[in-house]
């Protein structure tokens, strides 16, 4: 076995009195794109920030090259031949790419070249960073980092933003530097990715690594039960089984309807609608409306035509609080968006109450406190960082999003790729309450860009494509199909 | 499993902006603070039988100062902060240097003005890295120490006093009907000062930290260290308003309430000129063109005619119309 590119041993990090890194081990072999699993909160972007130099380890020594080193800022990691790109793009938004470029001293003739190889060559980078969609930023991003040349590229969950082709072009990148017996660290939450592309994976639970093999060996399953210890194998199969559970019934008036809205200036409308206790699950291809459809119904954004009746009666949404007075609600898949991150989590809950509790005069204290802890026990929502928002782990974060509007009592949930960035675990406990909203009456509309999702938690499926409702299914439809519909195609046989 | 989907269609490259478009974007409001200007130099010529040199002179010179401090706190606003003692900074050099100029040969007034404003530097880049270290929100420490640079200022001077040398008055603010020196000071200070900091790493890393500050560290900029050099920009700046306010006045005058209005009109200033409060983007002669249009508007309506004390009416309304106006022209909001 050749001698270890980048080896951590025994590396811990604490953030007061909260324990990031219990001590972790980590060996990437040169020539080897490696896999960093693990839930939400188990310590994989820590570790990365302390490999890049953007946070100091309190334990614990990194060897680059079997040489211990000190890395003590980014530009020091970058030296050592440690390029990242991080979740979050780390180009400023209001200078233009080239402005970016000299801010790290990176050669633009050699970004323009990396771009060329991944044919993106017609970016202009005299444009504003702000101009630029967050797709194409990941895109640059990668192409600065791959223009210091680096021994070990660091990939932060790359692909949650990526459209399919790009992702490609990312493979493509990291098995060019594979063959240049140079290395990867990949972190994604997508299992399929990190099947196909890694040759190594490190599966990090609760600040250390409990195991490291060979991803296309054990499966998901091996990577699942690593992920979450003995807990996992039993939640799999819950919400499988619920869905077996419900049954429409034939005299139910349809809460939400939806007839020919016009999300564009286009021809054809969007029509569905949605029964109490029902789940519909709505797949389509990157922007295919599904963003401008969400935010009409949440009364965002006006439609250009087309009626929403609510209840049976037409809901004109001017502004989300008209939407929200009907019970109409919107989770959205930014989290931070939806939240006040530095608020406690009790004011998270109550916010949307106040809407019904108080018109004028002082708000109840005593019931919205009720309220809240009832809601809070429901989600199992982890309240050790009960004084603000931000500092739950992602997978906390949504289930807390979701789980005000349950708390306020909404009945209408419009579900907007809620388990984008986060961990297995965490998503069948959403899918799970979800299903648990659904059964308490609750009509619910899901997006998802996951496909599988389909079949774990909606009654049907139907399939936006350009802007209209091209096809709907059963939940047991194939990916097959799926797919097709969503490309716009006639679906053989449902 | 099945395996993961593939894409059939290639996402497309974004569309780059147009030319037109893109200047629209990055000059449009400097342009548009430009055109107004004109407006109002031109309202303002048609006010007066015999526009001339001394009409100008007279105001290129009283609004230089107003356009200095404007220059400083934009620099400070740039990048991500604000200073609330740039006017208290400039009362303070203005004492200091009325003090020492009195009745001293050109040489030695030229000194104690460069001096003077190294002193204004350096206080002010301590207030920066008082800031930077302690932490405590920037509006807090620059109030504080506005009060603390004004009390020094009445300690230096304890009322109006002082003087400087007629000659070196001449240099900066020309004679009674020469606006040639006051205009070429400005310019070359945005020429020989801003242009080359605002094209240096430097000046880009001030940009980037007032955008992102995350992003800006995590590019590999010395976050702390840019924030405290842009405070010391901002102090000279501030202290060669000083310096100037003494050659045009001729003397020191330590009272702190001309230190509060001018820091508040910097921040106008600052608005108009299209700097963004959020810090990141903008640029000094945005601001610098602003000052002007802020001092012509009361001479103007002194010329209708008015009560003076709508003047100050007028100001604010002229404010918040032009900054509303700018928002609308620039960014196409979506609707809400």
């Amino acid at each position: 076995m050749p001698a270890p590119l980048l080896q951590t041993t025994a590396v811990a990090k604490a953030f007061g009195p909260v324990v990031a890194l219990r001590g972790v081990d980590l060996s990437v072999a040169p020539g080897e794109v490696h896999a960093l699993l693990g839930a939400n909160g188990a310590g994989k972007s820590t570790l990365v920030k302390i490999l890049t130099g953007v946070l100091g380890n309190d334990s614990g020594t990194v060897a680059v090259n079997g040489r211990p080193v000190d890395l003590d800022s980014p530009t020091e990691a970058r030296s050592q031949g440690l390029a990242p790109v991080y979740q979050d793009p780390a180009l400023i938004p209001d200078l233009t790419v080239e402005q970016n470029l000299r801010l790290t001293g990176v050669d633009p003739a050699a970004v323009r070249r990396e771009l060329a190889g991944m044919d993106l060559d017609g970016l202009d980078l005299g444009e504003q960073v702000r101009d630029i969609p967050l797709p194409f930023l990941r895109m640059l991003d990668l192409a600065r980092a791959l223009a210091f040349d680096p021994q070990l590229l660091l990939l932060d969950e790359i692909t949650a933003a990526l459209p399919p082709d790009l992702s490609e072009r990312v493979f493509a990148i990291t098995t060019r530097w594979k063959q240049r017996n140079r290395s990867v660290l990949f972190i994604s939450h997508r299992l399929a990715e990190v099947r196909e592309h890694c040759d190594m994976c490190t599966v990090l639970r609760d600040g250390r690594d409990v195991a490291s093999f060979h991803p296309g060996e054990g499966g998901e399953s091996q990577i699942v039960a690593a992920m979450l210890g003995e807990a996992s194998a039993a939640v799999r199969d819950v919400a499988r089984e619920r869905r077996a559970a419900r049954e429409r019934t034939e005299d139910e008036r349809p809460r939400l309807v939806v007839r020919d809205l016009l999300i564009d200036r286009q021809d054809a409308g969007v029509s569905f609608e949605v029964q109490a206790g029902e789940v519909l699950g709505m797949a389509a291809l990157e922007g295919q409306g599904q963003d401008r459809l969400f935010e009409i119904l949440s009364g965002n954004v006006r439609a250009a035509g087309g009626e929403i009746l609510v209840d049976g009666q037409p809901l004109k949404a001017r502004h989300p609080y008209d939407a929200i007075r009907r019970g109409v609600v919107l989770v959205p898949s930014n989290r931070l968006m939806a939240l006040l991150p530095q608020r406690p989590i009790r004011e998270n809950i109550a916010i949307p109450l106040f809407n019904r509790i108080s018109r004028w005069g002082p708000i109840n204290i005593g019931r919205e406190r009720r309220q809240v802890e009832e809601a809070v026990t429901r989600l199992s929502i982890d309240t050790r960082a009960a004084a603000q928002a931000r500092r739950l782990s992602g997978g906390n974060q949504q289930k807390l999003t979701i789980g005000r509007w349950l708390a306020a009592g909404f009945r209408t949930l419009l579900l907007f790729d809620p388990t984008r960035g986060i961990d297995v675990g965490t998503k069948h406990q959403i899918y799970d309450l979800v299903r648990e909203l659904a059964d308490g009456g609750a009509a619910i509309v899901l997006f998802t860009s996951e496909l599988r999702e389909i079949a774990l938690v909606c009654d049907r499926v139907a399939v936006l494509h350009n802007g209209a409702i091209v096809a709907e299914m059963p939940p047991t439809a194939s990916e097959t199909d799926l797919l097709t519909a969503a490309h716009g195609l006639e679906v053989t046989a449902v | 499993m099945s395996t993961a989907p593939r894409a059939v269609a290639a996402t497309p490259l974004p569309r780059p902006s147009s030319r037109a478009n893109r200047f629209r974007r990055r000059q449009g409001w400097v342009v548009g603070v430009a055109v107004l200007l004109g407006v109002l130099v031109f309202w303002r010529y048609s006010q007066i039988p015999a526009f001339g040199p001394f009409e100008i002179r007279g105001i290129v010179a009283g609004t230089m100062t107003l356009a200095l401090l404007a220059m400083a706190q934009s620099v400070i606003v740039i990048s991500g902060g604000i200073d609330l003692s740039v006017g208290a900074m400039m009362v303070l050099a203005n004492c200091i240097a009325a003090r020492l100029m009195l009745d001293q040969d050109l040489g030695t007034v030229v000194l104690v003005a460069i001096g003077v404003v190294a002193v204004a530097m350096i206080l002010s880049g301590l207030i920066g890295l008082v800031t930077v270290v302690s932490g405590v929100p920037d509006i807090v420490v620059t109030l504080a120490a506005s009060f603390i640079l004004a009390g020094l200022a009445l300690v230096v001077l304890d009322g109006p006093g002082g003087g400087t040398n007629p000659r070196f008055q001449e240099l900066i603010v020309g004679g009674f009907d020469q606006p040639l020196p006051s205009l070429l000071w400005l310019a070359g200070l945005l020429a020989l000062v801003w242009l080359p900091f605002k094209r240096s790493r430097l000046g880009i890393a001030t940009y980037a930290v007032g955008s992102d500050r995350a992003a800006a560290f995590l590019s590999g900029v010395r976050v702390g260290r840019t924030r405290v050099i842009a405070y010391v920009l901002g102090g000279f700046f501030s202290g060669m308003a000083g310096v100037v306010t003494t050659a045009f006045t001729g003397s020191g005058e330590p009272r702190a309430s001309i230190g509060a209005t001018a820091t508040l009109t910097s921040v106008a200033a600052v608005v108009l000129g299209g700097v963004a409060l959020m810090g990141g983007s903008g640029t000094l002669l945005g601001p610098v063109l602003a000052a002007f249009c802020l001092s012509l508007i009361p001479a103007l309506m002194l010329g209708l005619g008015w009560d003076p004390n709508y003047a100050e009416v007028a100001r604010g309304i002229i404010i918040i119309v032009v900054v509303m106006i700018g928002g609308l022209v620039q960014v196409p909001r979506r609707s809400r």
